[in-house]
């Protein structure tokens, strides 16, 4: 046995593989491991809220190190069309307008504005004390340009072309006066205004750099751009002049903080556990399996905050059959039990959604909740009735077709989405249906250039019930499909109607009407609200959000 | 009667043969029950993997919302998931996925490689350096980064993480092959053969070939474990399918975010990752030991 020696080399060699890849893979969250849950502190149950914090003073100075969960696509307003940039974009540049929570528009950039009698142009008065970051003035020319750059197709806009429609042209009145002319009255505009993607960009800026402003944005906010590391983190500095906050802060002037990094950790237990390992001082969107424990973290302190839009929402492919008859998709309504999916993944921190808008926006109807209550077995009636016959492996047959339903979603599992499949999946068996579940990482393809699903959920934050025009109402001709592929008469009207109705109350009833006839066809299965998460050290005070769940950061300081 | 004076006999007989039998045990004891262990566990996990339902206690897809991330307990021995599935039951059902990716994987890369190696080695020549600068520019690319690029570029599917982790080791058997084959061809009793005037073909199928395969043999059997594992690293980074049962890599992937409040859920595929390709390259190791020349010799 010569060379015994090398025997257990090999196999040890091995064995540390394989333990160090299976360590590796599972310490990708090692982060994480401190534990938190042994602090056993208050368990204050409600989110401890900047309320709690308001007997310290403010100090100026101090750096914000703030993980986001994903990277922003761009930081030009009018050109990005995600929710994290848009977290960023708020440091950077403001708005005309402000909204606050419960939809009230005050001002911010402009100080007062006035709308023609047809509801088709805007005037608005600005203030004349404002300078962009790069000493560009503010004034009248900057609004026009900002405008005009969103509908000029060479800045390729994104979602902000479709917050600024109906707007046409912009007239220079003085140099602090600016009109806004619509080619058609929409109740949703002012509203839109305060969104962050219509910020107002610098024109010296955005023309000097065209492609490249994203890269050097610059705007009128109360930080400035520092540097963007790709996928590792963004740095904004304090906008030392800046001195025209709306009223949703309480510091009218610059804010506190000197800096605010913001870290790219896509990694949701890293991410959570570097504010527990003080590696940052905050992290957004908190996975619902660590909110419990961070409430019971004596260091630890979590921000919470609904977003307002339309929830996540699964949506029924009209042009598929079967789902094109509404037998189909009431089974599917009463089959997936909405609630015991959000009371098992997310554990009680996520709001079920009951209604194609979420709580908090215009004309939100909230008798639609617990309206929908599972009841497998008139599903199961329902598709006997259209003639769907249970085969022999369980799953139903009609003229020799199988009853599948293709449910695509897309790559990272963000939010848990496609554990949402993967019970949907579960619990469509009994009644016969297979689902087929697709996860993809291009969700553009699959779903919006091939139209190749039966079920597919999306989510939007927004501020006006307009925001459902561009989910349900016709498309153009030639035009990409709507989510649903709908295209119903009835709610077309009350959409059309809904996007110029002046009377606030008729308005209302018209939005109420809209989310029952939507429910009422089955057209989608709401699932749930997503509330903004933000785990913070207790050193960070101040934090807070704005309508539609954007944090704002003027007022934040660090309390040592 | 006749079996007591059997039974005399064996315990007459087994009284000097004992003490060498404790003796031997003694000698032996650490490897062979090493060996043992790793053969039961090894078993255990192919059984499972072929008769699954029959080992685990409750449906791999039950999801029992009402027990979500119970702890591992009698009832649920390796506790249940987020989705309130059973992980003991989740585990030996998804040993199935992992197992056929180890072992079709090696099958594809090893038959593929040996193939470009043996004719690479044997014909030599302008063959040799083409076959053999094509697998050197597989080389360059380190493993799992190559299954990486397959399995991303051929989309999620069982049949690509095969293909992809068989890919990514083609040049190792290939270069294995190669040598061997080479070795054998130089030996005097090709030579012997060759002057009798059997034609080339018939060498080859008759001596070199056969003489070749035991290093092919042990590769492979140690191969099975890395193939597990890059096949559990695919389906762990998203790469791989998407299915009712998850396999292994995809549960340690499910699992990690609930690492600090559910430890049991990935924890336990883990384990079964580890004990599995730890098994494995033990017997591996004595498949090697068995078909090593200069160790029967000695």
């Amino acid at each position: 046995m010569s060379t015994a020696y090398s025997k257990p080399a090999v196999w040890m060699k091995m064995t540390s593989l394989a333990l160090a890849v299976t360590l590796v893979l599972v310490g990708c969250s090692g982060g994480a491991g401190k534990s938190s849950a042994t602090n056993g502190g208050s368990a204050a149950g409600a989110a401890p809220s900047t309320a709690a914090e308001q007997s310290s003073t403010p100090v100026a100075g101090g750096e914000l190190s703030y993980a986001l969960a994903t990277s922003p696509d761009q930081l030009d307003p009018h050109r990005s069309g995600l929710a994290v940039a848009v977290r960023v974009i708020r440091t950077l540049y403001d708005t005309l307008v402000v909204q606050l929570p419960g939809g009230e528009i005050k001002p911010w950039l402009a100080t007062e504005w006035s709308i023609s009698e047809d509801g088709k142009s805007y005037t608005f008065k600005l203030r004349q004390d404002v300078k962009f970051q790069d000493g560009t003035p503010f004034n009248a020319e900057a609004v026009k340009y900002s405008f005009d750059r969103i509908i000029d197709p060479e800045t390729k806009a994104a979602n902000a072309l479709a917050l600024v429609r109906p707007y046409e042209s912009s007239e220079v009145i003085d140099e602090y006066t600016v009109k806004l002319n619509l080619s058609e009255p929409s109740q949703a505009f002012l509203g839109n205004v305060s969104q962050a993607l219509l910020s107002i960009v610098s024109p010296t800026a955005a023309k000097k750099d065209g492609d490249q402003f994203t890269k050097h944005p610059i705007g009128t906010g109360p930080f400035k751009f520092v540097k963007w590391d790709e996928n590792s983190e963004i740095v904004v500095e304090k906008n030392p002049d800046y001195n025209w906050a709306p009223e949703t802060v309480s510091q009218q002037g610059a804010p506190n903080l000197d800096k605010i990094i913001f870290k790219i950790v896509p990694e949701e237990a890293t991410r959570i556990g570097s504010v527990q390992s003080g590696q940052v001082l905050a992290a957004e969107t908190v996975p619902p399996q660590n909110i419990l424990s961070l409430k019971n973290d004596a260091n630890s302190q979590l921000y919470q905050a609904n977003t307002v839009g339309l929830p996540y929402t699964l949506f029924i492919n009209h042009s598929k059959a079967p789902w094109n008859e509404l037998k189909a998709r009431q089974a599917l309504q009463l089959g997936i039990n909405v609630e015991a999916i959000v009371k098992t993944l997310y554990l009680g921190t996520y709001e079920q959604a009951w209604s194609p808008l979420s709580p908090g926006i215009f004309g939100y109807d909230a008798s639609l909740e617990g309206g929908v209550k599972p009841d497998i077995e008139k599903a199961k009636q329902l598709l006997d009735e259209l003639g769907w016959k249970a085969g022999a492996d369980g799953i139903r047959e009609k003229d020799g077709k199988k009853l599948t339903l293709h449910y695509v979603d897309g790559s990272p599992n963000r939010e848990k989405r496609n554990d949402i499949a993967a019970i949907v999946q579960q619990q469509l068996k009994p009644l016969g249906i297979q689902v087929d579940v697709e996860i993809t990482k291009d969700v553009a393809t699959v779903v919006y250039a091939n139209n190749n699903y039966d079920l597919y959920g999306n989510s939007q934050v927004n501020s006006d019930p307009n925001a459902l025009y561009s989910i349900y109402h016709t498309t153009a001709p030639g035009a990409r499909q709507n989510l649903p592929n709908l295209s119903d008469p009835e709610l077309d009207k009350l959409l059309e109607d809904g996007a110029t109705q002046q009377d606030q109350t008729k308005r209302e009833a018209i939005y109420k009407e809209a989310q029952q006839l939507i429910i009422k066809k089955a057209v989608i299965i709401p699932i749930y609200v997503f509330p903004y998460t933000v785990a913070a050290s207790k050193k960070v005070q101040g934090l807070a959000f704005d309508s539609l769940g954007y944090p704002i950061f003027n007022d934040v300081y660090i309390a040592e | 009667m006749k079996q007591a004076v059997i039974g005399k006999q064996v315990w007459q007989g087994s009284r000097a043969e004992g003490a060498a039998k404790i003796r031997k045990l003694k000698r032996l004891a650490p490897a062979d029950l090493l060996l043992y262990a790793a053969a039961v566990i090894v078993l255990f996990i192919i059984s499972c993997a072929l008769f699954p339902s029959l080992i685990a206690p409750y449906s791999p897809t039950l999801m029992n919302t009402d027990q979500i991330m119970q702890p591992p307990s009698l009832q649920h021995v390796f506790g249940t998931d987020y989705f309130g599935r059973d992980v003991f039951s989740v585990v030996v059902h998804g040993s199935r996925d992992s197992l056929l990716i180890g072992f079709v994987s090696v099958l594809v890369g090893c038959v593929t490689g040996g193939a470009i190696g043996a004719v690479a080695g044997y014909i030599g020549g302008v063959v040799d350096a083409v076959f053999m600068r094509l697998i050197d520019v597989l080389m360059t690319i380190p493993g799992v980064l190559l299954a990486l690029a397959i399995a991303a570029a051929l989309g999620p599917s069982l049949m690509n993480v095969v293909l992809a982790v068989a890919a990514a080791s083609i040049p190792g058997y290939a270069r294995v092959m190669r040598g061997q084959i080479m070795s054998i061809k130089g030996r005097p009793f090709i030579t012997a053969s060759r002057s009798i005037g059997t034609s080339s073909l018939s060498i080859f199928v008759r001596h070199v070939l056969p003489n070749s395969l035991s290093p092919m043999f042990v590769m492979a059997a140690i191969g099975i474990g890395t193939a597990i594992l890059t096949g559990a690293g695919l389906n762990f980074l998203g790469l791989g399918t998407i299915k009712e049962i998850p396999d292994w890599g995809a549960l340690l992937s499910q699992g990690r975010g609930y690492l600090t409040v559910a430890w049991w859920i990935c924890t336990f595929p883990g384990l079964a990752i580890t004990l599995f390709v730890l098994s494995i390259n033990i017997l591996g190791d004595k498949v090697r030991d068995q078909l090593d020349p200069k160790q029967s010799r000695a």
